[in-house]
């Protein structure tokens, strides 16, 4: 595959826009906050503080789906199509779990409080549902990226594999901050 | 920062003589020493900008005049000494500026006007913002009223600032600074006039329709009127006397008024609308949108939606006759 | 790639490769930076006389006391719906979506922006935001809580009808619009200059599109956020700002402000950006202190996220917290002053000819100034305390956003003329219609100042006798016509001129920046060859525009292989690599179509059919990258 020095323009465009959603993410985690230091109790109402174990068990799960991701992108820059699609099938298996699992930990949630139900339900499940679509979007991607990749890779097509790789690790490190707030008040 | 060291004195009596109303709304003519320490802030930091101002259309003016030589006058091109303009302007004298007007404003002015220490002061009121009027309660006495509020001349009063509603903000320019009124905040406000008069204020915050018309006075009172004032406030009712005046009692209590008003001493004890016990004490209605005179009173009463579109307040169809005997029994609520 | 022939056989080449698409289906189709910005210059000229007649009729309202024209109802849409207009809808799009696109890839030597598609996208998603907003007023349900829309007035209970929805989803809309735009600036900036324009030779224009992209991809997020909760809050029931619930009324005005603080840097950065080109043009000198310059013009879009409680100080806010806003407020005077202190240095050494260009622009500085030293003042936290929320407050932001934003725009629309058209405008219409506006701009907002140290609060509908506010207002609403005749002379003289205007050639202005090498009108591709740069001054440079046309003869950096441009280092601006560049593509219009109709439908409550077209706006982003770029 051709080797250039700078980063390509996607990578680049990629990342600016990752910027602006890790700066969503910063905005929602300072409400997050600002309510607690606002409220005179957290949780609000009553409502139990969340169970540590799953949050964070699940969050090391994604973050180990980088490492195929990683080795994905390495592999598409020296040309091994067959190695980069398993790498990030792989890697897929792993988040589309990640996924479901945190799932059914939201809609368990919601069985306890709702978003409704004070201002603590309504960070709460915002926060985690703003991350999880990011989550789901990032399955979608990687969707377009097995698909393309059925036909064999070109220069553009590393370029997206580098592009999405990217998205993988921003959400992955916003998954810490998020997880780290969620868990805060246990 | 009194009087005596108040800026350039001339320069200061003339602009406010061109620029002041006649006592009302405006912060040029402070009647405590809160608002005159600001406005003392407000001349000094309008002859620094001035001056910076002049400074800045002379170079443009000499840059014009020597438009067709480079460099600066007498001293020639020189890239160091452009620079050295620049760092000195751009950087030297702002922060040498800034920081005077930071120390000033913040620790000397500050104090003024911030809230005041609990201490510090000799009665409490409570301003409640409502869309679009102001509830007044005296805390220690039953005393309630609306849009216009009396306090003693020379004592500290403590406002306390809170809201029923939207977002409104307690601001008699003459007194002192705005204080917002925040749902679930209790903001507050020191209230101190020099002398007796009538100061004008107005909700500094949009707060929806009617917001240009949610006005108040405060009265700065001397001591034994303004208790002889805080007395009558705090007494229930006066009964109806005339024939007219108790028509108007029972077409009250008929007409639904009592839904929305309270006449402390009936049954009336709504508080959607301003109470309205001593109604006939206040120099306005409606937030001092309309004076408060028989003719502007029956009006309010038959088309309240014409003099103020969008009050809470609904056109209730009154009958004239209705109408002749509430009014003669709001007139009675002295 | 050299292909064989002479230099007038490459232009020719190049000609075929870049030609457009005819007609009305070319331009909706178009990806060109040039074509989507005159796209941007005509549906912002548009809002922005919409905002002005807006302005108009708010002003004759307050003509006089206790005026009857306008119901407080329809005044409070009116200056809601002004403040919303003239920030999104006019000002932020005509700077970076009209003067940035269509100046920035010229500026850099290049052929387009990095992403010529998704640029195309920010165009029909601003323009589907501007009808998404203003169907509200034809419905007569327009947003009326005001520009900054603040929180409980703005919540369900106290705005039941859909006008706020309208205001959140479209601002929303909106944002995506100048994220994408900002994003493509930045990747441009970074991997298009032409090779050997290194960081530090980028013009000061670039120098503050760059600061302005950077703050917006971090300011439009919290504002997002804010709209995204208030939205949740009145749809869903969530309790993010009713105190009841848990919430905070303030966290709406601490998430708007931190937006809307670099929000108003965002708007005057083109300006400085403008007005850093247009100085060193016509005073025929190089900028005073071009690194203090560029630095400034970074400094401020950064330190402007650390003062957003500056328009809160009436709130209540712990002493502590107004100091702190209070210093910083005042630390961010000096970058702007050392811009402001660099071009009078640069107008007094140089030789400056006063021309129509330059005439805006020094009616900017004077504006700036008055607009900064009133700012200064609202740093005294005492002083703000009293004549915030007051028309002292209303001349403050005019001053800086009116005359000081928009003086450049209208200084940058006469400069820029001449490239853009092929043809000149009216010298002596040009001075006159600078004079008006400045007369009509001084005598609308200077008052301001006055009545509202006299006690006038913002956003009446009225006002009574007696106060001394009778006199001012009627001054200020006269003002405001005068204004409007100068702005309609303006308008007047570029449209005759397009059509009547004296032809010129390439660089009537002897300009010192790359899009004065381009012909006038540009040509699609721009320039024929990549040009040669060694300094921030391109054009001032000789040599290396005489290096230029034997590269051409040579066919070196002509890049007419295929529908090419250079991507190079970040850093160095070295090359790397000759990209395949899109041509006409039906994807972003598209796409804008379907991102519009889930924002409807989500006004509308119709939440699966959003969901249904949000998938449909995934089909279409797959479809847009279903045929790759040919490899070069």
């Amino acid at each position: 595959m051709r080797q250039t020095r700078a980063l390509p323009n996607g990578w680049w465009g990629m990342a600016v826009f990752m910027a602006s959603e890790a700066a969503l993410f910063g905005s929602l985690i300072g409400t997050y906050f600002y309510l607690e230091f606002t409220g005179r109790q957290w949780p609000l109402g009553g409502i139990a503080a969340p169970s540590v174990t799953a949050p964070l068990l699940l969050t090391a799960t994604l973050v180990a789906s980088s490492v195929p991701m990683a080795l994905a992108s390495a592999a598409a820059r020296r040309g091994r199509t067959g190695a980069t699609w398993l790498l990030v099938f792989a890697a897929f298996v792993v988040q589309s779990g990640y996924l479901a699992a945190q799932i059914v930990e939201y809609t368990s949630d919601l069985d306890k409080f709702q978003p409704d139900t004070n201002a603590y339900g309504s960070i709460y499940f915002t926060l985690l549902g703003a991350h999880h679509i990011h989550v789901a979007v990032g399955l979608l991607l990687d969707l377009w990226l097995l698909a393309r990749l059925l036909s064999g890779l070109t220069d553009y097509r590393v370029k997206a594999v580098r592009a999405i790789a990217l998205y993988w690790y921003v959400v992955t490190a916003i998954a810490v901050f998020v997880v780290a707030t969620q868990v805060s008040p246990s | 920062m009194r009087a005596r060291t108040a800026g350039p004195p001339v320069l200061a009596v003339a602009a406010a003589t061109l620029l002041a109303g006649c006592g009302g709304q405006t912060t040029l003519e402070p009647r405590s020493r809160p608002a005159q320490e600001i406005s003392t802030l407000w001349w000094w930091m309008l002859v620094a900008a001035t001056v910076v101002f002049l400074g800045a259309l002379g170079m443009i003016g000499l840059a014009w005049l020597r438009r067709r030589h480079e460099g600066l006058p007498l001293l020639g091109n020189r890239k160091r000494l452009n620079l050295a303009l620049v760092v000195f302007f751009g950087i030297a004298i702002p922060v040498a500026v800034n920081v005077a007007l930071f120390v000033v404003s913040n620790f000397v002015v500050l104090k003024q006007t911030e809230a005041p220490a609990a201490a510090s002061t000799r009665m409490t009121i409570q301003v409640i913002g409502h869309q679009w009027f102001w509830e007044v309660r005296y805390p220690g006495t039953s005393a309630v009223t609306a849009n216009e509020i009396h306090i003693p001349a020379r004592t500290r009063v403590n406002v306390v600032a809170t809201t029923a509603d939207v977002i409104h903000s307690f601001w008699v320019p003459q007194l002192n600074r705005k204080i917002d009124m925040i749902p679930g905040r209790r903001n507050r406000v020191l209230l101190y006039a020099d002398r007796p008069g009538r100061y004008r204020g107005q909700c500094a915050e949009f707060c929806g329709t009617q917001h240009g018309h949610m006005a108040l006075y405060v009265f700065a009172d001397p001591p034994d009127r303004f208790r002889a004032w805080l007395a009558n406030m705090a007494a229930p009712a006066r009964a109806p006397s005339a024939a007219a005046e108790r028509t108007g009692a029972q077409a009250f209590q008929a007409d639904a008024c009592a839904s929305c008003h309270a006449i402390r001493g009936t049954s009336a004890r709504g508080v959607v609308g301003p109470d309205l016990t001593h109604l006939a004490t206040r120099t306005t209605l409606a937030a001092l949108t309309i004076p408060n005179r028989r003719g502007d009173l029956a009006g309010w009463l038959v088309d309240p939606q014409h003099v103020k579109p969008g009050n809470r307040m609904p056109v209730l169809n009154l009958g004239r006759n209705d109408v002749k005997a509430l009014v003669a029994y709001l007139e009675s609520l002295r | 790639m050299a292909v064989i022939g002479t230099g007038a056989e490459r232009i020719e080449r190049l000609g075929r490769i870049w030609e457009e698409r005819p007609g009305v289906l070319g331009w909706i189709t178009t990806t060109d930076h040039k074509r989507i910005g005159l796209l941007y210059l005509f549906t912002t000229l548009v809002l922005f006389a919409a905002g002005g007649v807006e302005a108009l009729l708010l002003r004759t309202q307050l003509i006089k006391a206790n005026n009857g024209l306008l119901s407080p109802e329809a005044y409070n849409e009116l200056f809601t719906l002004h403040g919303v207009t003239m920030v999104f809808f006019f000002v932020i799009p005509i700077s970076i979506g009209a003067f940035g696109n269509y100046l920035l890839p010229l500026m850099i030597g290049a052929r387009d922006m990095a992403f010529p598609r998704m640029n195309a996208l920010s165009f029909w998603i601003f323009l589907a935001s501007g009808i998404f907003m203003y169907t509200s007023l034809a419905i007569g349900d327009a947003p009326d809580a005001g520009w900054f829309n603040y929180v409980p007035l703005s919540a369900a209970r106290f705005s039941p009808g859909p006008n706020i929805d309208f205001y959140c989803l479209g601002l929303i809309f909106n944002g995506i619009a100048s994220t994408l735009t900002a994003v493509n600036f930045i990747v441009t900036m970074f991997k298009g200059r032409a090779p050997g324009m290194s960081m530090n030779r980028m013009p000061l224009f670039c120098f503050a599109f760059l600061a302005v992209s950077l703050a917006l991809v971090f300011a439009l997020p919290p504002l997002n956020v804010a709209l995204i909760l208030l939205e949740l809050d009145r749809q869903v029931g969530t309790h993010f700002y009713d105190v009841a619930g848990g919430g905070d009324p303030l966290l709406w005005q601490h998430l708007f402000w931190i937006f809307g603080h670099p929000e108003v840097y965002i708007i005057i950065l083109p300006a400085f950006g403008i007005a850093t080109s247009i100085i060193p043009t016509f005073t025929h000198r190089r900028m005073v202190a071009f690194p203090l310059v560029a630095l400034a013009e970074i400094l401020v879009a950064l330190i402007g996220f650390g003062v957003w409680a500056h328009h809160m100080f009436a709130t209540g806010l712990p002493a502590a917290e107004t100091v702190y806003f209070s210093a910083v407020s005042l630390i961010i005077v000096v970058p702007s002053a050392i811009q402001l202190f660099a071009w009078l240095t640069t107008l007094l050494t140089g030789t400056p000819d006063f021309q129509t260009p330059l005439l805006f622009i020094v009616g900017f500085i004077v504006f700036f100034i008055i607009g900064g030293l009133s700012g200064v003042m609202f740093a005294a936290v005492p002083f703000d305390q009293q004549v915030t929320d007051t028309y002292f407050v209303v001349a403050h932001f005019h001053f800086v956003i009116f005359g000081a934003a928009v003086f450049p725009l209208l200084g940058g629309l006469y400069y820029w003329f001449p490239k853009v058209t092929g043809r000149m405008y009216s010298e002596p219409v040009g001075k006159l219609s600078f004079w008006l506006s400045f007369a009509g701009t001084a005598i609308t907002f200077f008052p301001m100042h006055i009545v509202g140290l006299l006690g006038m609060p913002r956003r009446v509908y009225t006002y009574p006798h007696g106060l001394g506010w009778d006199a001012t207002n009627l001054i200020e609403t006269l003002g405001s016509y005068l204004l409007a005749v100068g702005l309609l002379m303006v308008a007047a003289n570029l449209a005759v001129s397009r059509f009547r205007g004296k032809r010129v050639g390439r660089d009537p202005f002897d300009g010192a920046t790359l899009e004065w090498e381009a012909s006038s009108p540009p040509k699609p591709y721009n320039f024929p060859v990549i040009p040669t740069v060694s300094s921030p001054y391109p054009m001032w440079d000789r040599r290396d525009r005489k290096k230029d046309e034997r590269k051409l003869e040579r066919g070196e950096m002509v890049l007419d292989a295929g529908h090419e441009t250079p991507a190079t280092t970040v850093v160095d601006a070295e090359l790397d690599e000759i990209l395949e560049m899109p041509s006409d593509s039906p994807w972003p219009p598209l796409l804008a179509l379907t991102l519009a109709l889930v924002f409807v439908f989500l006004l509308t409550g119709h939440w699966v059919t959003a969901v249904v077209f949000a998938g449909a706006s995934a089909a279409v982003l797959g479809a847009w990258h279903w045929k790759e770029p040919e490899e070069a």
